[in-house]
């Protein structure tokens, strides 16, 4: 299960922990981000927003705002409206206000853009208009939201009579009914996966530079998906000029995306039409708190969770069911087909075959989205289900969850594994993983100590979270966002000195792509990693992709580069056969090279090879050493982990201490394990965050209670365990490289294991589920109405 | 978010005058600290100003102030307030209700008061309101009393700013700092 590296170390090809090719500009403060983008006359953008969650617009007075020097223009949503640039659809094929003409819908929208020379006089400004609103009371609680008195929100919409946005249903209902009446044991909990928010160091911005002359848009934006942005840029201001042709997006360095810099924001939108309007650059840079109360929010959803089985332990079946908060639009970033995303892997690494999961989503006066946070798709929201649920099986029969998890695992040999709700599971070996885990943790030695404990009144707990996701979306005949389907691409360039520059279709936001994708192309081809360099982000001159988000980038941009480096070397065989005078069969391959069959001194390297190409290439064969490849995954990939996560309690105090976290991960063949490792790290840290940390809380009139860093907690390297982590890998058996993705799998395992372990050391008192995040006050206040303290 | 004040209080005066003073709008918005009356509507509504500052925010709410419940004869009395904040920060409301009793020729003073708070204010200041709000009506009974006990000499001084630190807790200027 270890990895050997087919390549040397100078190659750098899979497997070798190669520094970050873009730290050298990051250690250095020489990142280029949006906000480092100063263009000649630019002017500056902020923004008014509305302190109600819902409410009329009766006037908006922009006289005092405009005596201010340096403010030039207050923007409303009547002059966007002249050029029909009010409203936007969203990815969901909902639609969204730029800016409102009479009503709006959630505190901190977006009610007037004010452009100044300066970003001080613009921030003046805002404080300077006058908006007179009147105030209506809003739809807060989403259990109330289908009341039938509560007021219909989306009026905008006609013929609209409730809130409610869709409904979604798979699996077997009918059979999933006859087991649950059947099922010897049955459990149920009602849990809410709380609205959080991914509070990226960068916060959202842009550059809008429309160049009148040769009506010709640059927009250098904080994106994830430059290539879909330009589309949709073309889709909403093709009307006024701005067609597909005339639009280029450049997105720079992002310092971090995590989802929340997938959407479209109005910021955007607003500058880009001030820009056109005034033909002058216009940037527009949120600050903290607009970020953390108005951009995309993630999760939210309400599950109420069932399983069936039998006394032994068997998990018979599973049943689900969600009402999605989605804020006033929705605004998820989700392929068209799947509104909950990939919700449906909720049967989670068991073996069972009856399921059925249903959802309906529901418009609220909160702001919108349901996208982002290390997993746009709601695996986070599935994984937390199903392994809680496991937990509360096992709680409820009296077995150990270690047990009761490698009783129902899939086997490794019943890989490709149906799953009831329709995906197939690629590759994995559960058990292994397990075992790994628990001897790194010492897991029987805990459960002693825990009994000991126990016999004390101690509080101690033991979690697991045995989860598979699924990632690198995907296959085009079922993922699309706004009906583009979600393949990739990677276009590889060798110079004559058999140096490269590579494209793609992403964008890195720290994941390391720079340093990744040079190395699949390194283990390819054999040119040393250090020789080529990545490029992503500018719509110019990259091919045509997705973007980055949701772990897809190595599944399929990943899987492009190594498609594209093949198509260059089977061209290198070609031209070694000419040079060396050999057929193309008599040819081996070594990385960095190509040797005639038995006689290893007659060889050419990838760098002659290349060179001949440009100089000496044969007859009949086109010049130059350029592939491009779109790859359209046959399947989705599905990683997996085993965490275990040891916590203490202070029964007086109800404090948490995680004392450890060991963290096994299944990514398949890994590329960088030094860059793997960070994005476990991240991910996790970002896993603990919502078990104990995050929530986004509003009171019953809307407002954000936690809108700043001060109540918004985010944990920091104090509140973070020690990560312990290690791997077991099963090869995608239909990724070229055989790799499946990593960066979302911590963030969407840690959270039940931290949850469980903390059930686990309640459960004495009867305690049998805790909504995250678990705070010492819920602890404390549970253990309190369980007379416990 | 709303909050929910109860506060009972002795006045050592007759309870004609406490009556009397607590429903005369010039009188009563002298003892608000921080607040101001701009405008006569008519008998019962009153247009006025309150600044206050919870920690890091200022708010100035322009609003109206109106007489929901003057019942002379059983002392009792509701008076409703509905403020904007000048700047578009959000608005509060207030439910003031007190009844009045008379004990031993001193008046007894019942009061409950419901606000609600909206905005900018509520983000920030959510954990302060109560705080703030139950120094401010302490601050209007202790002006409250001294205006009854030196009743008939004019107070020519305009009403203060309120400011939350500055009188008392140490949380407001704590946040000040953070910022």
């Amino acid at each position: 299960m270890t990895q050997q590296c087919k390549t040397s170390k100078a190659i750098g090809g899979m497997g070798h922990s190669i520094k970050r090719k873009e730290d050298v500009r990051f250690v250095q403060g020489k990142g280029n981000y949006v906000d480092d983008i100063k263009l000649d006359g630019m002017l500056y953008m902020d923004i008014v927003r509305s302190p109600y969650a819902y409410a009329k617009i009766k006037k908006i007075d922009a006289e005092a705002a405009l005596k201010i020097p340096g403010v030039v223009a207050v923007v409303t949503g009547k002059d966007l409206e002249q050029y029909n640039l009010h409203w936007m659809p969203t990815l969901m094929s909902d639609t969204q206000m730029v800016l409102p003409t009479d009503t709006v819908m959630y505190q901190a929208q977006e009610v007037a853009a004010v452009i100044a020379t300066s970003r001080y006089a613009a921030r003046d400004g805002r404080e300077a208009v006058r908006v007179d609103y009147e105030p209506m009371k809003p739809v807060i609680d989403p259990f109330k939201a289908l009341d039938p008195d509560a007021p219909v929100l989306r009026t905008d919409k006609p013929g609209k009579t409730d809130n409610h946005i869709w409904h979604w249903e798979v699996g077997d209902k009918a059979k999933t009914e006859e087991v649950f009446a059947n099922a010897e044991v049955v459990v149920k909990e009602q849990m809410h996966i709380p609205r959080i928010h991914v509070a990226s160091i960068e916060t959202c911005g842009c550059v809008a530079d429309y160049d009148k002359v040769n009506n010709h848009l640059t927009m250098y934006m904080t994106t994830q998906a430059p290539h879909a942005i330009r589309t949709v840029i073309a889709l909403v201001a093709g009307h006024v000029g701005l067609t597909e042709e005339k639009v280029r997006v450049v997105a720079p360095d992002i310092g971090g995306g995590f989802g929340g810099k997938v959407p479209v924001y109005p910021g955007y939108v607003i500058a880009i039409a001030v820009s056109f309007l005034v033909g002058k650059p216009v940037k527009w840079i949120e600050d903290r708190s607009e970020n953390l109360q108005a951009d995309s929010f993630a999760r939210d959803y309400h599950i109420t969770a069932e399983m069936a089985g039998t006394k032994e332990g068997k998990i018979l079946a599973t049943r689900f069911k969600v009402l999605a908060d989605h804020g006033y639009t929705d605004a998820s970033a989700n392929p068209s087909k799947f509104p909950t995303g990939m919700f449906s892997i909720a049967t989670g690494s068991y073996d069972y075959h009856t399921a059925y999961m249903e959802a309906d989503a529901i418009y609220t006066n909160k702001p919108p989205g349901g996208v982002a946070y290390r997993c746009s798709f709601r695996v986070t929201e599935a994984v937390h289900a199903i392994e809680r649920m496991t937990d509360r099986f096992a709680l409820e029969i009296g077995k150990d969850p270690a047990q009761l998890r490698f009783e129902n695992f899939i086997k490794k040999e019943d890989f490709p594994w149906p799953s009831p709700t329709g995906w197939i599971y690629d590759s994995g070996d559960y058990e292994a993983g397990l075992r790994k885990a628990m001897d790194a943790i010492g897991y029987d030695e805990l459960r002693k100590e825990q009994a000991e404990k126990r016999a004390n009144g101690e509080l101690m707990g033991i979690g697991i979270s045995t989860f598979t996701e699924v990632v690198g979306a995907g296959p085009s005949k079922d993922f699309d966002i706004l009906g583009i389907k979600m393949f990739d691409s990677a276009e590889i360039r060798v110079h004559p000195t058999g140096k490269a520059i590579a494209r793609f279709g992403t964008k890195s936001q720290g994941q390391g792509h720079e340093t990744t994708y040079a190395q699949i192309i390194a283990e390819e081809l054999g040119i040393p990693a250090e020789n080529i360099q990545v490029e992503e982000g500018d719509t110019d001159t990259a091919p045509y992709g997705l973007g980055t988000y949701a772990s897809r980038s190595t599944p399929t941009a990943g899987a492009a580069a190594a498609i594209a480096a093949r198509k260059l070397r089977d061209k290198a065989r070609k031209i070694a056969a000419y040079l060396l005078e050999v057929s193309e069969d008599d040819l081996e391959w070594e990385p960095g090279k190509f040797f005639v069959k038995g006689a290893p001194e007659k060889a050419k390297t990838i760098q002659e090879l290349v060179f001949a190409a440009y100089t000496n290439h044969p007859q009949g064969m086109e010049a130059g050493f350029e592939a491009t490849h779109y790859y359209d995954p046959p399947n989705l990939t599905f990683p997996s982990g085993a965490y275990i996560c040891v916590v203490d309690i202070d029964k007086e105090t109800g404090g948490i201490n995680v004392r450890r976290f060991v963290a096994i991960d299944d990514c398949g063949n890994i590329i960088n394990p030094m860059i793997v490792q960070g994005q476990v790290h991240g991910g996790l840290t970002q896993g603990i965050a919502p078990a104990m940390y995050e929530s986004l809380v509003y009171d019953e009139a809307g407002n954000i209670l936690n809108g700043t860093f001060m109540d918004y907690l985010v944990p920091t390297a104090v509140e973070s365990p020690n990560w312990e982590t290690g791997h077991v890998i099963t090869p995608s058996p239909h990724h070229p490289i055989g790799a499946k993705g990593v960066g979302e799998s911590p963030t969407v395992g840690a959270p039940p294991a931290i949850a469980n372990a903390i059930v686990d050391a309640l459960s004495p008192y009867g305690i049998t589920h805790l909504d995250i995040p678990i705070t010492p006050y819920k602890v404390w206040k549970a253990l309190k109405e369980k007379g416990a303290i | 978010m709303t909050t929910n004040l109860t506060k009972s209080f002795d006045v050592e005066q007759p309870i004609d005058l406490v009556w009397a003073t607590l429903t005369d709008p010039p009188q009563i918005v002298d003892c608000v600290p921080g607040a101001s009356l701009t405008e006569q509507v008519d008998a019962d509504n009153y247009k006025g100003y309150v600044g206050l500052k919870f920690g890091p925010v200022k708010a100035g709410y322009d609003g109206l102030v109106t007489f929901v419940e003057r019942d002379a004869v059983n002392k009792k009395m509701a008076l409703k307030g509905m403020g904007i904040d000048s700047k578009g920060k959000g608005n509060a409301e207030m439910l003031m209700n007190a009844t009045l009793t008379e004990v031993n020729g001193m008046t007894h003073v019942e009061a409950t008061m419901d606000i609600s708070i909206t905005g900018m204010l509520a983000q920030f200041g959510a954990r302060l309101i109560n705080d703030v709000s139950n120094q401010v009506f302490d601050q209007f009974v202790n002006n409250f009393k001294k205006k009854l006990a030196t009743a008939g000499i004019e107070s020519g001084e305009a009403p203060a700013e309120s400011t939350a630190e500055e009188s008392k807790s140490g949380i407001g200027g704590f946040i000040k700092k953070l910022f």
